[in-house]
C-alpha cells in the first residue's frame, strides 16, 4: 500500500466544561423539538387534567349526601372544605409521576428501539447527560401541564387556590429531585430488562392507594400507614394541598420540604447510581444495542 | 502516536448462551465457563457461554482502507462493537488512535466516526441539518468550526436544497449520507463503516463508494465491513477475512486471490436444479466448495465449483446434469474473484 495522504490522527472536538455543558443542552433542545413534533400533546395537556380527576370528584358528591352533609367528616379529617380542590391535587401529582415513569422511563428504552440510543452512545458526551437532558423538556411540558391543570381547576371545578402560589412552586421544586431520580432509575432497569409495563403498574398503584391521592391517609388501616411515609408522594400531595389550598402558609409546610430534601438526595444518588451499573452492564453484555 | 491506528491483540469476547437454543459450540464450552454462585435450595446450572469473538489479532495502519468480511454470525459486528467501546472484551487488549479501548473509551470514541445502523442512527423527527448540529454538541465541535463544518459537510453531500427538511421524508440514500456525514463531522482520524452501502440503490451505493475513496485520501484511516465483495475488493487495500469469531486469512485483496490462482472456477447457469445433483457434482473428482444461488424468481440456477482442472472435470459435470429435467442454459470458466476465496476459506458464501 502506498500512500502520500498525510494521515489524520486528532479530531475537531475540544472537550472541556463549556463544551460538556453544550452537549447538554444539544440534548435538551433536541428532546423538546421532537416532542413538538408530535401533535397529540396539545390535546393531552386540556383534556388530562379534567378527566382524570373528574371520576373521583363525581363519587365524592355522590358519597357526600344530600346538601354534602358528609363533608364534616372530610373537614375533621383533612382540615380542608374544599374537596374537589383536594382530589384535583392528588390526582395531578399522580399523572405526574406516572407521566414521568411513562416518558422518563422509556426515554432511553425509545431511543433504544429508535436506533439512535447507539450513535449517542458513541459519542465522547458524559452519558448522564442523555437521560438529564430528555428530563428537561419533559419537566417543561409538565410544569405547562401543572400550570393548565390549575386553570381549569379553576374555571371547570371551581377550585379556590387560597394559599400561596411561591410555597406551591417551593413544594414543587422540593419534589423535582424524588420524582425524576425515580424515573432515571426506573429508565435503567427498562434498558436492561426491556419491558417494565409490570412496574410501572405497580408503582403507580403504590402510590394511588398509599399516599392518599383522593383521601386523607389517616383513614388508612394502621398496618397502611407507614408504608405511606416511606413514599414521598404522600409528602408531596400533602404540601402542595397545604401550600396551594390554605392559608397555614410555611410552617405547615416545613416538615414535608424536609423530608422531600432527603428523600431527593435518596431518589437522585439512587437514579446515578443504578445508571451507571446499567451503563458498566450494558458495555459487558451489549444490551444497549438490542431490541 | 502509535505506529497503527487499531491494534487488537487475542480479542476474546465470550455471550452467555440463551437457554434452549441447542447451540453446540456454546454447549460445548459451559465446561469452561465459570460456576455460577450457589442458592439454598439447590446449585444453579453453570452458566453457558457463546464466544462470539475467539483471539482476533488485527493491526490497520493508519491510512489505509480495511475490510473486514464474515458470514453472518462470524463475530464481525462484535469486533467492530468492542473497537468502538460499545463493548468490552472478555479478554484481549485494543488500541483504538492509541488509545486503549476500556482504560481510554472516551479517548478512543473522540478518534472515531461511525456509521453502524445506517439510516437507523439518525432522529428521522428531525432535519438533516438538526441532526448534524445536534451531533456536533455530542463530539465536543466548538460551535463557530461546527456550524462551518455543517454546510460543508451538506454541501458535499449534495443535501444542500433538502437540509431543512425532516429526515423521515428523505430516501434511504439521503438518511445515509447524513448517517455518514454524521461521523465525519469531528475529521475523526478513524471511520468505522458497517455496511454503508447496505440497502442503497446502485447509484447511491456507487456514490458512496466513491466517498470513501475520496475520504482515503483526505488522511481517514477506514475500518470497513461489508457483504459485498466487489466492494470490499475495489475499496480494500488489505482484507481481513472472519469465521467463527477468528480472522482465517488476511492479506491484500490480490494476494488473497493469488491462494486460489491454482484453481479454476466453472460457473453454471441451468434449470430444473434438484438437491441430488449437487451430491453428483460434489463427488467428481477434482471439484470442491460447491455453492448455488437461484436467481430471481424464475427456475434459473447459478451454481459455482472450484476445479483443480477443468478440463478433465467438464465431460462428467455435463454427463451429470443431462436429463431428470435439468438443463444447462450457460457455463463460463472464470478467473477466482474474491467471493471464490471466501468460499474456498470459509465453505460459505458471504450472503450464508
Amino acid at each position: 500500500m502506498t500512500t502520500q495522504t498525510i494521515a489524520l490522527t486528532r479530531s475537531l472536538g475540544r472537550p472541556n466544561f463549556l463544551s460538556g455543558l453544550r452537549a447538554l443542552g444539544a440534548v435538551m433542545k433536541r428532546e423538546w423539538m421532537i416532542f413538538l413534533r408530535y401533535p397529540s400533546w396539545f390535546i393531552s395537556l386540556f383534556i388530562w387534567p379534567i378527566i382524570f380527576p373528574l371520576s373521583y370528584i363525581i363519587t365524592a358528591r355522590a358519597l357526600s349526601g344530600r346538601d354534602g352533609i358528609g363533608m364534616t367528616q372530610f373537614l375533621a379529617a383533612t382540615g380542608l372544605h374544599d374537596y374537589t380542590g383536594y382530589i384535583a391535587i392528588g390526582t395531578t401529582i399522580w399523572m405526574w409521576q406516572n407521566v414521568v415513569l411513562w416518558n422518563i422511563g422509556f426515554s432511553l428504552r425509545n431511543e433504544q428501539l429508535r436506533g439512535t440510543l447507539e450513535s449517542n452512545w458513541l459519542s465522547p458526551t458524559w452519558r448522564f447527560a442523555y437521560l438529564l437532558g430528555s428530563g428537561a423538556p419533559q419537566l417543561l411540558s409538565m410544569l405547562m401541564f401543572l400550570t393548565v391543570s390549575a386553570v381549569e381547576f379553576v374555571l371547570v371545578f371551581g377550585v379556590q387556590f387560597q394559599g400561596s402560589l411561591w410555597l406551591t412552586l417551593l413544594v414543587l421544586l422540593a419534589a423535582i429531585p424524588s420524582v425524576y431520580g425515580l424515573g432515571f432509575a426506573f429508565a435503567s432497569l427498562v434498558i436492561t430488562a426491556k419491558e417494565a409495563n409490570a412496574f410501572v403498574f405497580l408503582v403507580r398503584g403504590l402510590v394511588m392507594i398509599f399516599c392518599g391521592i383522593t383521601y386523607p391517609i389517616s383513614i388508612l388501616p394502621d398496618w397502611m400507614r407507614p408504608i405511606a411515609n416511606w413514599l414521598p408522594q404522600t409528602y408531596i400531595i400533602h404540601a402542595i394541598r397545604s401550600a396551594s389550598l390554605s392559608t397555614a402558609g410555611l410552617p405547615a409546610i416545613t416538615g414535608d420540604l424536609k423530608i422531600l430534601a432527603l428523600f431527593g438526595i435518596f431518589w437522585l444518588s439512587f437514579g446515578y447510581l443504578v445508571f451507571n451499573w446499567m451503563e458498566r452492564r450494558a458495555r459487558r453484555t451489549g444490551a444497549i444495542g438490542q431490541y | 502516536m502509535t505506529e497503527f491506528a487499531i491494534e487488537a491483540k487475542q480479542l476474546v469476547k465470550k455471550f452467555p448462551a440463551r437457554p434452549g437454543t441447542g447451540d453446540k459450540k456454546a454447549e460445548s464450552e459451559s465446561s469452561r465457563a465459570p460456576k455460577r454462585r450457589r442458592f439454598p435450595f439447590g446449585k444453579k446450572e453453570p452458566k453457558t457461554m457463546f464466544t462470539a469473538v475467539n483471539g482476533v489479532d488485527l493491526q490497520i495502519e493508519r491510512g489505509e482502507i480495511f475490510g473486514l468480511l464474515g458470514p453472518n454470525g462470524a463475530g464481525k459486528s462484535t469486533t467492530i462493537r468492542m473497537l468502538c467501546t460499545l463493548l468490552e472484551p472478555t479478554s484481549g487488549t485494543a488500541q483504538v488512535n492509541g488509545f486503549d479501548i476500556v482504560k481510554q473509551a472516551n479517548d478512543v470514541r473522540r478518534s472515531l466516526g461511525t456509521v453502524l445502523a445506517g439510516e437507523r442512527s439518525i432522529y428521522w423527527k428531525l432535519t438533516g441539518r438538526e441532526n448534524l448540529e445536534y451531533f456536533a454538541a455530542l463530539y465536543h465541535i466548538p460551535q463557530a468550526i461546527a456550524k462551518k463544518r455543517v454546510d460543508e459537510l451538506i454541501e458535499r453531500m449534495e443535501l444542500k436544497e433538502r437540509a431543512n427538511e425532516l429526515v423521515e421524508k428523505y430516501s434511504t440514500g439521503m438518511r445515509q449520507r447524513i448517517a455518514i456525514s454524521k461521523a465525519l463531522l469531528a475529521r475523526p482520524p478513524i471511520l468505522l463503516l458497517d455496511e454503508p452501502t447496505l440497502g442503497l440503490d446502485p447509484q447511491a451505493a456507487r456514490r458512496v463508494r466513491e466517498l470513501i475513496a475520496e475520504l482515503k485520501q483526505e488522511g481517514h484511516t477506514i475500518l470497513l465491513t461489508t457483504h459485498y465483495m466487489e466492494e470490499a475488493d475495489l475499496l480494500s487495500d488489505r482484507i481481513g477475512i472472519i469465521d467463527t469469531g477468528k480472522v482465517i486469512a488476511l492479506d491484500t485483496p490480490e494476494g488473497l486471490k493469488r491462494r486460489i490462482d491454482q484453481k479454476e472456477i466453472i460457473r453454471l447457469e441451468l434449470t430444473g436444479w434438484h438437491d441430488d445433483l449437487a451430491d453428483k457434482l460434489k463427488s467428481i473428482a477434482g471439484i470442491e466448495n460447491l455453492t448455488t444461488h437461484q436467481q430471481g424468481e424464475a427456475d434459473l440456477w447459478e451454481v459455482n465449483m472450484h476445479a483443480q482442472n477443468s478440463r478433465t472435470a467438464l465431460p462428467r459435470i455435463v454427463e451429470s446434469i443431462s436429463g431428470n429435467g435439468t438443463r444447462l442454459v450457460n457455463m463460463n470458466i472464470v478467473k477466482p474473484s474474491l467471493e471464490d476465496v471466501f468460499i474456498h476459506l470459509t465453505g460459505k458464501a458471504l450472503r450464508d
